[in-house]
C-alpha cells in the first residue's frame, strides 16, 4: 500500500512541470538563495551531527573497553569529528559566497 | 559597503599608505586611498607579536632554573616534536621548523581575534588561503627533495602499474583538494565562529555571547593543531619511502 502511494506521489510530481516555466532573467533565482542556502545547511548540519554521533559513539564505548589506549582513541576521535565539521562547514561556505 | 575599520588598521592607514602604494606600484598594481588592508596590519602585529615573545623567551632561557615561559614553549615543543615522529616518521623533526612555525602562527592569529578591538586575520579568506598554499608547494618540495623528481611522481600512480590510469585522475583531484579543505577548514571555523558571536550579542548580552566566545577560543587552539597536523601527514605522505 505504501509502496503504491509513493508511485502515485511521484507521477503527481509531473504536474509540477510549470516550474520550468522560467520568467525573467537572474532576479528570480536570486529570491530563492535564502530558502535554498537554510534548507541547505539545515541538511549539511543534521548528517553532519549524525556522523559524529557516530564517531564519538564508539570512541567513547572504545574507550571503555580498552582504557590504556585512551590517548590514541581521543586522537582519533578528535581527528575524525574536526574532519566531518569541516564538510559542513564548506555549506557553510557556498552560502555566504552565494549571497546576492 | 565602507565598514567601520579596525583602530590599527586606520592607525596603518594614516600613517604608512605611501609605502603600500610604492609597493603597490611597483608591482604594476593599481593604488589606492587606504592601502592596508585589516587582514594584513593584523598579520604584521601577530609576527610582531611573536617575534617579541620569542626575544623574550630566547633571552631568558635557562637550562639550571628554567622561568615558567620556558617550561610552557618546552611542553608545545615536545608535543609537536613527538606528533611529528608518529605523522612523518623518523626524520620527521628535520621539518620541525615549518610545523612550529604554522601552529604558533595560526594560533595566534586566531586567538587575536578575542581581544576586543582586533580581529582574526583567519578570518579573512585570503590569510588561509596563503599558509594552504605555502603548505602544499612545501609538501611538494619536501617530496621531491627526499624522493626524487622521478620516483616521487611516480607515486602518484599508485602501487599496481596497470591501475595507473585510473589513479592518476584520483591522485590528482586529491592533491588538488587538499589546500582548498585547508583553507576553508581554517575560514570557515574561525568566521563562522565570529558571526555566531556577533549574532548572540546582537540578541542577547553578557551570557550567551560569552559562551559561544569561549566555544571560539576552543575551536581556534583545535582549529590550530588540526592545520598543523593535516600539514605533517602531507609533508609524511610525500617523503615516504617505499622500503
Amino acid at each position: 500500500m505504501n509502496k503504491k502511494l509513493f508511485f502515485v506521489a511521484l507521477a503527481l510530481l509531473i504536474f509540477a512541470s510549470p516550474i520550468f516555466a522560467q520568467t525573467s532573467g537572474a532576479d528570480e533565482v536570486k529570491k530563492w538563495v535564502a530558502i535554498t542556502s537554510g534548507f541547505s545547511m539545515a541538511i549539511a548540519s543534521g548528517l553532519c551531527g549524525l556522523a559524529q554521533a557516530k564517531a564519538v559513539a564508539s570512541s567513547a564505548e572504545a574507550m571503555a573497553r580498552n582504557p590504556g589506549a585512551s590517548a590514541a582513541i581521543r586522537f582519533a576521535l578528535l581527528l575524525g569529528l574536526v574532519l566531518i565539521e569541516s564538510l559542513a562547514l564548506y555549506t557553510l561556505v557556498i552560502i555566504f559566497a552565494k549571497l546576492p | 559597503m565602507p565598514e567601520h575599520e579596525p583602530w590599527l588598521t586606520a592607525l596603518f592607514n594614516d600613517h604608512l599608505a605611501g609605502v603600500a602604494n610604492a609597493v603597490l606600484s611597483m608591482a604594476g598594481l593599481k593604488t589606492m586611498e587606504r592601502p592596508w588592508s585589516t587582514s594584513l596590519s593584523m598579520e604584521i602585529l601577530v609576527a610582531a607579536i611573536i617575534v617579541v615573545l620569542f626575544a623574550i623567551l630566547r633571552s631568558q632561557l635557562s637550562m639550571d632554573r628554567p622561568g615558567k615561559l620556558q617550561h610552557s614553549f618546552e611542553v608545545i615543543y615536545d608535543f609537536l616534536h613527538k606528533q611529528s615522529e608518529e605523522s612523518v616518521g623518523h626524520d620527521g623533526p628535520k621539518y620541525l621548523s615549518l610545523f612550529g612555525s604554522i601552529f604558533i602562527f595560526v594560533l595566534f592569529c586566531n586567538l587575536i581575534g578575542i581581544i576586543p578591538t582586533f580581529e582574526s586575520p583567519t578570518m579573512f579568506p585570503e590569510v588561509p588561503a596563503g599558509l594552504a598554499m605555502l603548505v602544499f608547494c612545501y609538501y611538494n618540495l619536501m617530496g621531491i627533495v627526499a624522493n626524487g623528481v622521478g620516483r616521487y611522481l611516480a607515486h602518484f600512480a599508485g602501487p599496481i602499474w596497470w591501475m595507473a590510469p585510473l589513479m592518476i585522475p584520483i591522485e590528482l583531484v586529491s592533491h588538488m583538494a587538499r589546500p582548498l579543505s585547508l583553507t576553508i577548514r581554517l575560514f570557515a571555523n574561525m568566521y563562522a565562529g565570529e558571526r555566531v558571536t556577533v549574532v548572540f550579542l546582537g540578541l542577547t548580552y553578557i551570557i550567551a555571547p560569552a559562551v559561544f566566545m569561549g566555544l571560539h577560543v576552543f575551536v581556534s587552539f583545535l582549529q590550530a593543531y588540526i592545520f598543523a597536523l593535516m600539514t605533517m601527514m602531507y609533508v609524511g605522505s610525500a617523503v615516504a619511502h617505499e622500503h
